[in-house]
């Protein structure tokens, strides 16, 4: 399951629109994978390291 | 008053070097036959030897996490005049203005409202976005800015993004190719 994909099963209500303006996912290909780079969603909070392991 | 340095045969001046009271400074050839005039400016002189440019391509399909902004891969070095192209990188020697494309080639573009982007990120942030939206099979965007960098720490690379659920990036075809390709414009 990707990053992508564990965030939309904690918040199935975030839209596509959400992920190009408020929660940004990147890879920079340096082998770490994929993060969150920034998470300014105006109503729901970033999700823990718990939530996402 | 102008100063004129002249060296000639004695059938005529073969060259002269001249400088007006404005600051400018004219190479002349044949008696004025050709004229180069440097204007009244400080900066770096630049000659084909020391202008960065370069095009780089990927060589294979690339895949990537749907809704992930995610760094393309370009394996291939058409042309790197100034070696400044490595690892995927452009980190230019020569402090200006370069024009920089990113050009990505998009399969299954999926259905209608689904998205797909070239970026063009500096110094790992997103400078520059083109963004298609379309119920096409492929997607070819492509995304241009004309940025300064500094000649020594800044560096430009390119991303993509796609929200469909299996993004991939081909290296040509419907959509065109995915390159990555810069030149420097002016310097600084």
């Amino acid at each position: 399951m990707t990053l992508y994909e564990k965030i939309k099963t904690i918040y199935p209500a975030l839209t596509d629109k959400d992920f190009e303006q408020y929660v940004i996912l990147q890879n920079n290909l340096d082998g770490k994978g994929d993060y969150i780079s920034k998470w300014e969603h105006p109503t729901l909070a970033k999700p823990t390291q718990e939530q996402l392991a | 008053m102008a100063s004129t340095i002249s060296a000639g045969t004695t059938s005529g001046t073969a060259i002269a070097i001249s400088g007006d009271t404005t600051g400018n400074l004219a190479f002349q050839t044949q008696a004025g036959a050709n004229t180069i005039t440097v204007p009244n400016a400080t900066g770096t002189v630049m000659v084909s030897g020391n202008m960065p440019a370069f095009i780089a391509t990927n060589s294979g399909t690339q895949t990537y996490s749907a809704s992930t902004f995610t760094k393309v891969l370009f394996q291939t070095e058409n042309y790197d005049t100034n070696n400044n192209f490595a690892s995927s990188t452009f980190t230019p020697t020569v402090a200006g203005y370069y024009q920089i494309t990113a050009s990505i080639n998009h399969d299954y573009a999926g259905s209608n409202g689904n998205i797909n982007s070239a970026c063009i990120y500096k110094n790992g942030s997103s400078y520059q976005i083109s963004s298609v939206r379309g119920s096409v099979t492929y997607g070819g965007q492509q995304a241009t800015a004309l940025i300064y960098c500094n000649g020594s720490t800044d560096y430009i690379e390119v991303y993509a993004y796609s929200n469909n659920g299996s993004p991939q990036i081909n290296v040509s075809g419907t959509g065109g190719s995915t390159l990555f390709s810069g030149v420097l414009v002016r310097t600084a």
